[in-house]
This record gives C-alpha cells, structure tokens and sequence, in this order.
C-alpha cells in the first residue's frame, strides 16, 4: 500500500499542472492517469494557445484569462510553444458587421488586435483564398499538447511528485464522510493498488463525472465531440480564424511540419467517443474552403477526435455552454477531502491548476505560495550543449530533441557520443535513436505508442510506415521492458494511425495508407505472424 | 518511324512482364513508365497464394481453386497461372539469376527482419527457406549501424513460432570498415559494398570466424544489387553454409535485382522504353484504343499502337484514382463501382478485408476491360496487376504472382 496526502485523477494538462503546484508547494501528490499522459482531451484538440481573440466578443473574462495565460506560458513553457501569431480573417461569408464589436471586445479584454492590409497578410500567406476581405493579427500561438503535459509532469517529479501511469482508478474510499484512499487497477500488470490519502483531486475532464460516481457523486459533465485533421503539409505559418462568431471548422493551427484543422463540436454520452467520421472530415474540408480554397488537394495524415469536458451548469450545450472552469468541492455534498474541476479549456489549464490547489493549500493549512508562473517547467539545457550537439544531429535536429527533453538532452546527446547511438530512427520528426532508447527507459512507458507521445516519433509523413519497425528493433536491443511482443506492439501501433485514416480514404493519403498495408501485411506478414506466433 | 504494335504503360512486376511476352512473341513493343515501378520497394520473392480468408496455406496450387470466381487466378485459369510461372522460371534460369519453386509444393517461410515469417513461392537462391526449416543452429546476423535490422528481435520473435522448436539461434554483429560507415546506412548501401572486391574481402574477414559453426546464416539484404548471386556465393563459401536474405522495408535490395534483370532482358530484345512520362490519358474511338497521352515536364506526346496493356497499379500505384466515394481507373476512366459513402470503403481493423483494399477494373478472361453487364469495353486495351480487381495481395500474399500470371498472359495475347 502507498500512503500519500493529495491524489489526482487525470494525467491531462489540468492533471498534471496540479501535480507540479503542489509539488512545488512541497505537497506530497501522486498523479493517476488511466492511459498514458495526454491519453484523453489534452492531446486531442488543434494545439492553439488562444490569445482570447475567439472569445472575446461571447466571454470577454475567459478571452482575459486566455491572453494572460498565453503571456505566461510563452514564459514558463517556452518549448512546448511555437510563437507563430495568429489572424483573423474576414471572409465574403462572414457578416462584416460583426468586425467592429470584436475590435472593441478584443481591446477590452486586454488582446491587441491589429489590421493588418489584405495584400500585406496574402503575401505572408500565400495560400489563403484570394477573396478574403480583411485580416487582424493577434498575439495567438501554438502548443504541443503532449509536450506541455509531460513538461508539468518532469517538473514535478523534479518536485518529488509521483507519476502512475496506466492506473485506471476503481474506487474512492471514504468513512465517515472523510477521504480515506483510493484503489486503482494497473491496466498492464492487473494488479491492484491502494493508495492512502486525505485529499482526492478529481481532474479527469471529460471522465470527471465517471470519477465522481465512484466516489457516490452526482455531477454533471457533458462529454462534447470535436473532430479535427491533421495536413501532411504546414500551408500556414500563423493559426488562421476566420473572423465570426465561433463555428465549427473555423481554425488552421501549424505544427511543425504539419498544419491542424479543426474543430466540430457536437453532444455526445462517451468521453472516450474518439473514432472520427468521413461525414465529419468532408464537412471540416468544406468549412475550411472559404479560407483555403486548395484544401481539398491537400493531402491529410489522419483525423482525430476528442472530448470537451463542458460542465452542464444550467442544462446548456455545445458551442454556448461555458470555456471557463469550475471548483466543486464536495464536502458541500457530504465529503470531506474531495473536490473536481470541471470544464476549462487547456491555455488556461495553470490557471485552473493554481486555483484549485490553492483552495486545497487552504484546507490542508499550507500557505506556500503558487510558482507556477514564474519558474520555468523545463531546466534549460546547459550552455554549450547544443554546439556539441549540432554536429551529431541532422539539422534542426538538435534544437528539437533539446526543446522536447530539456535537461535531459545531455544525456541523450552522450548516448550520441557513442558512434551506435546516432542513427535517426524517425526522420520525420528527426528522432535518434538515442532519444527513443532514454524514453524507453522511462518507468512510464509501456509500448511503442508511449514512445511516440514522448518524442513525435511515427507522427510525420510516413506515419511510423517504416519508423515503428526500426524502433521496435532498437528498444528489443537495448531489453527495454515493454508490455508486449513486438508483432503485436506494432500491429497496434498501425491500427491506431489506420483508425486516423479510415475516415479519409481517398487521394493521396490513401496511397500512403496503402503503402503501409503493403510494408506491414505483404511484405513482413504481420497479420499472419500474430495468428501463428505463440 | 517505327511502328509499334503494342503499348505497355507501367513497369511494376505486371508491365515488366507483359512487355517481356510480347517482345517474346515478336511484337514491337514500347514500355512507357512514370517511376521504377513496384520492384524497388519489394524484396523480390514471388509470392504466389499464403492465405485464404485468413488460414494459412500450405498447398497454393491445391488452394487456387478455392479463390472467389472474380480472384484474377481464377478468371486466368489455372493452366494460364502456371504457364505465366513456368515461364518466369526459364527466364530467369536463362539469364543466370534463377527463381525456382520449393521441391515439395509447400509454401517457402522466409523470414523477414522483423523476425516473422511470410508464405512464398518462387524465390532466388537467397530465399530458398527450406535450409531454414532444415537447420539446427541459426545465426541471424546485423550490421552495426543498421536501423532497420536487429538481431536480438529476429531472434526474440522467430521463437515465438512452434515450427521454431528445438533450434539454436544466435546472434551476431558485424562492424563496417570505418570508410563505409555512416549515420544513414541501409541494406542498399551495404549490397553496393559488396558489388566491390573490396566489400566482399572485408565481408568474408568478418564471417570466417562464424564459419563451420552453424547450419544456416540469416543475413539482411546485403548480398550485391546484381542479379548475379555472386556475393552471397562468397559469403556462403566463408560460413561453409546457406546464407539466407531477410525481406527487409524499402529501399528493396532483392527487388532492384530482378528489376535489373528484367530490364536487361528488355533491352535484348528491342523494347523501347520511355521514363519520367505519366500517361495522362487514353484516346479511344469505336471502342478501339488508337493512343496513350503522356505529359512529361515539356510537352503532351501521342504513343500509337494497335494493342496496349495497362499495368500502371491501384491506388498505391496510381493507375486507379480516387476521391471522396468515387474511384476509377485513372487512364481509360472506368468506373469503379464502390459505395457512396467514404465510411464503407473500409471496415475498422486494417488487417482485415475492406472494399477499397480488393477494388479494381473487371476484366473477362482475355483481360479486357468490362462494364458491369459483362460488355467488353475496349477491345484492345488489357490489364494486368494491381489495377484488376478482386483480390487483396496484402492479406493472400499473392501479389507478384498475380502480377507475373496477369502481366505474361496479357503480353502473350497482345
């Protein structure tokens, strides 16, 4: 049994921003996360850190909150954030009467909302529509979900925070109306544990509600879909919005070599309702086109979908319920020792860590302040380490491993120093095999999916066609210990990129899909294999 | 100008050979191709059937009549199949690099650098897996620096396999010359190594201490990018044993092979070959094909023929287009029948079978084009390879033996 004083439900951002607060407060916490980090909402949206230009004009204190945030992390988190600025963009669509109010409610909210002449922003954006009528630049930019989320976490941990990955919490142990323990199934080995706690933080987002029934509860989270793509090419080196009230497919994020378009948003029962649709990806397509009138010969890596976790205050839905966050903490209800946080949006999600823990600070009588946003979450690399580095990566490559692992990088930079460890294993993303075999080494992963979160690996143009067969190889060299064989961790792996390409089955990507067919069933059998190997 | 009697656009394994029948025959052939075709990415084994609704087959010959009516085998005909093989193997054995059936009518087990094993039927000397099934001690050898090849899980996963049981294996590294080493090194780039004197004397220092001690040696792709089977000779003689290739990702080493030996029988005989040009379209009149257009980087050229043979691939390959629930042939623009709507081209599993993985050009048993009542579309236009439909080569493992049977009786008819 482990005893610990705070355990947090949820490895998303708002999970893991929690564990690194207390952390830093010197409070004892452990994280559980029924996945791996970023498994649910975190790693499924478009990756924009708003300026609060989108809700400016429908929520003016959440578009305050956004561009406050959005300074902060530029700060605290300056390697999970590319800061590329943002437009908005009046197309012949759009009610140009909505244009003077969004100026007035940008400038309210403290977000600087600039015109910028139509020529002026076709020439930095060669790809957008002709037609386009007016353009604003804005302080938005974009973050790596899964970077942030384990750029929290390392930071705790430096804290003395726990990390349990691949827990999925089975019961919240409660007397006499107090917080007593919390029992979870470690969904690799089956085993059971119980942890020994007096607080218990519920921050599962869209599971938050599943959460609050083991504990008895009733809350109400209304799990809301929203279906995105992602572009083999980044035909826009700004996010781009149209200028409007806030719809569906009204946003292009870029991301390092790719571009992300989304969102839908539509009601549904199951937060884990993730497989997206052809109907969903032909109606984003046709959303995107007043913007981008090529976008239909773009060529797509896949789709994806998640969850928002909108809180059902008042029984409203979809686009109108509320962006911003609420605290609940339950001992209103009859327990003591327990609270959640619900609905938020993930450029606020420090926010919402901050105010949470210092309502728990509060209860459990710690007066240490909030850091979060003043220390930075990454230990710089030390000085001189990216020279030494230049000449063993390809590249830009160097500054991407040294952004992605931080302090860490010296060690993966020594594996490099030793001639074997310099082969790029995922040339996509330029990931060595040095970086794949140090995360291999991490307790917390667990298959080549884990490794992927982590490095970017397999989420490139081939999408991990030839990378997964190569870093599966390599971690059997170096007897990482993974959960399972490796005919059946790379079947999974292709399943979980064909689950993304499914709804987008024709083009060009569906050469590529074929491609992968043809490598992972014709040529190396993998479909036969996993029937006949024991 | 020199009239041509038959046009073959594309130059997979199926155009290759269509050109080389017809050629055979003594037809003037022309071969108009966009890339290097399927070869280049594939190891070079021709598999002919592994697998049947998802069992394994041990027996092709036996399984090919048990193949649904539209399977490309069964609209050939079983005797035409064989044939089409049959004379692949002459080819090759009459030009020195000879692919050669298993004795027994079993299925070869090659394994691959993933250490699974996958169904084949004709293969080169180094895929003659029999010495596997036979052998006792294994050695599975890397190449240090490689990223696509690692013994440790070759090894890991061949024992995984009951027919495994009771055989040794070992793993072993060898280590480049400091000159050839690199941070990108493929099988390619060793096989080009080993085309030297130079490579093979280093090779053969490196395996001589292995040699006498084990019963078969799996080796990546490494053995020379010559169809000659003069490398891996050499390293068989130092390990006083078989020397076996693994099917390895693309950059395809045992493809290029036959690729360049295909090409050579091609230019013996006279065939006219046309690169970097894509054919863009067909010009048809009364149900006769009178020309293909291609369009290179500078113009729009007319190629005349009086038979042509289309074997420009599916969807991987370009020859057949698609877009949002429509598909069809990309040259001749025939119809695809698939359904409406996107979502049912595919089912959720990817090893699984999906519309758009089997969908292809209806063709009758002279491989002309037909429309859905069964009519013969273009009298003289053929198919062959991926572009047909009715058959998925991922999942049966059968799709060079398809392109060599569909691609030799379309040149032959030509």
């Amino acid at each position: 049994m482990k005893e610990t004083t705070v355990v947090i439900i949820g490895g998303g951002a708002t999970g893991a921003g929690i564990l690194r607060d207390l952390s830093m407060r010197g409070v004892r916490a452990i994280l559980l996360e029924q996945g791996g980090l970023a498994h649910g909402t975190s790693s499924r949206f478009h990756g924009l850190l708003h300026s609060g230009g989108r809700y400016a004009v429908g929520d003016n204190e959440a578009a305050r909150e956004c561009i406050e945030e959005n300074t902060i992390l530029r700060r605290v988190g300056r390697e999970c954030v590319e800061e590329t600025e943002g437009f908005f963009v009046l197309t012949p669509q759009d009610d140009p009467a909505y244009v003077d109010g969004w100026v007035e409610a940008c400038d309210r909210a403290g977000i600087r909302a600039e015109q910028v002449d139509v020529a002026e922003a076709r020439r930095l954006e060669p790809n957008l529509a002709p037609d386009i009528l007016a353009v604003y630049r804005v302080p938005d930019a974009c973050v790596d979900g899964f970077r942030l989320v384990w750029h929290n976490a390392c930071s705790a941990r430096r804290y003395g925070g726990e990390l349990l990955t691949y827990h999925r919490v089975t019961g919240i142990e409660q007397q006499g109306g107090r917080i007593r323990g919390v029992t979870a199934r470690n969904m690799i080995s089956g085993e059971d544990v119980r942890i020994a706690c007096d607080v218990v933080i519920n921050a599962a987002g869209s599971w938050a509600g599943q959460v609050a029934q083991l504990a008895g509860l009733d809350v109400r989270v209304s799990p809301d879909r929203g279906t995105l793509i992602a572009f083999n090419h980044r035909f826009t080196s700004r996010v781009i919005n149209r200028l409007h009230k806030s719809s569906d497919g009204d946003i292009f994020v870029p991301h390092g070599s790719i571009t992300i378009l989304g969102t839908t948003s539509s009601a549904t029962d199951r937060p884990d309702s993730t497989t997206p649709t052809s109907a969903e990806v032909l109606r984003l397509l046709e959303l995107g086109r007043p913007l981008f009138p090529h976008i239909g010969s773009y060529r797509i890596l896949r789709a994806f979908a998640g969850t928002r976790p909108l809180y059902d205050a008042g029984g409203a839905g979809g686009r109108s319920a509320s962006r911003g966050f609420h605290i609940v903490d339950h001992e209103e209800e009859g327990l003591a020792g327990m609270a959640s946080i619900f609905g938020g949006k993930l450029t606020t999600y420090r926010l919402m860590a901050e105010k949470l823990c210092d309502h728990v600070c509060a209860r459990l009588g710690v007066s240490a302040p909030c850091r979060t946003a003043e220390e930075p979450m990454l230990e710089p690399a030390p000085a001189g380490l990216l020279k030494r580095a230049a000449g063993l990566f390809p590249m830009q490559g160097a500054e991407l491993a040294a952004h992605r692992l931080g302090a860490s990088f010296g060690k993966v930079v020594e594996m490099m120093e030793e001639d074997r460890e310099r082969q790029i294993i995922c040339e996509c993303e330029m990931v060595s095999r040095a970086e794949i075999e140090f995360v291999a080494g991490d307790p917390a992963t667990h298959s080549l999916h884990d490794v992927r979160l982590r490095t970017r690996m397999g989420m490139g143009t081939c999408q991990g066609t030839f990378c997964s067969l190569r870093a599966i190889g390599a971690l059997e060299e170096c007897a990482a210990h993974l959960a399972l064989s490796p005919t059946e961790d790379v079947r999974q792996f292709a399943q979980e990129r064909w689950k993304g390409l499914r709804p987008a089955l024709w083009g060009t990507q569906a050469r590529e899909v074929m491609l992968s067919r043809a490598v992972y069933a014709a040529t190396m059998n993998l479909d036969g294999a996993i029937h006949e190997q024991d | 100008m020199n009239r041509t009697d038959v046009i073959v656009a594309g130059a997979g394994m199926a155009g290759l050979l269509a050109a080389l029948a017809a050629a055979r025959n003594g037809r003037t052939v022309k071969l108009i191709t966009e890339g290097v075709g399927s070869l280049a990415i594939s190891g070079g084994c021709i598999d002919l059937l592994g697998y049947v609704g998802g069992k394994a087959v041990e027996h092709p010959w036996q399984a090919l009549d048990s193949l649904e009516a539209g399977h490309p085998y069964r609209i050939l005909g079983r005797d035409r199949v064989h044939a089409a093989l049959a004379a692949f193997e002459e080819l090759t054995a009459a030009a020195g690099y000879p692919y050669t059936a298993p004795a027994d009518g079993r299925n070869r087990r090659i394994p691959t650098i993933m250490g699974t094993l996958k169904p084949s039927w004709l293969c080169s000397p180094a895929g003659h897996a029999e010495a596997l099934a036979s052998a006792r001690r294994v050695l599975v050898l890397g190449v240090e620096g490689f990223k696509d090849c690692h013994p440790a899980v070759v090894v890991r996963q061949l024992k995984r396999y009951p027919e495994m049981a009771g055989k040794e294996f070992t793993s072993a590294m060898i280590r480049l010359p400091e000159r050839q080493r690199r941070r990108t090194l493929s099988p390619l780039d060793v096989a080009r190594f080993l085309d030297t004197d130079a490579g093979r004397a280093w090779m053969e220092r490196e395996l001589t201490p292995h040699g006498g001690r084990y019963d078969v040696v799996l080796l990546p792709p490494i053995c020379g990018t010559h169809a000659d089977d003069g490398a891996r000779q050499v390293l068989s003689r130092a390990l006083a044993c078989p020397v076996l290739e693994m099917l390895s990702i693309p950059p395809g080493v045992g493809g290029l092979r036959l690729r360049e030996m295909l090409c050579g029988e091609l230019a013996r005989l006279g065939v006219t070959l046309v690169e970097n040009a894509t054919v863009s379209r067909a010009e048809v009149t009364n149900g006769r094909c009178t020309a293909l257009v291609t369009t290179a980087p500078d113009a729009e050229r007319r190629h005349e023929a009086t038979e042509f043979i289309l074997a420009t691939g599916g969807v991987l390959g370009g020859g057949i287009a698609t877009e949002p629930g429509r598909a069809r042939e990309r040259i001749c623009a025939i119809p695809i029948e698939m359904p409406e709507d996107p979502e049912q081209w595919s089912t959720p599993e990817l090893f699984a079978q999906h519309a758009i993985t089997s969908m292809g050009v209806r063709v009758d048993a002279q491989l002309r084009p037909v429309g859905p009542d069964g009519a013969v579309l273009l009298r003289n236009v053929r198919f062959a390879g991926r572009t047909l439909g009715g058959y998925d080569f991922g999942l049966e493992k059968s799709g060079f033996g398809v392109a060599i049977a569909t691609g030799w009786t379309a040149g032959s008819l030509a």
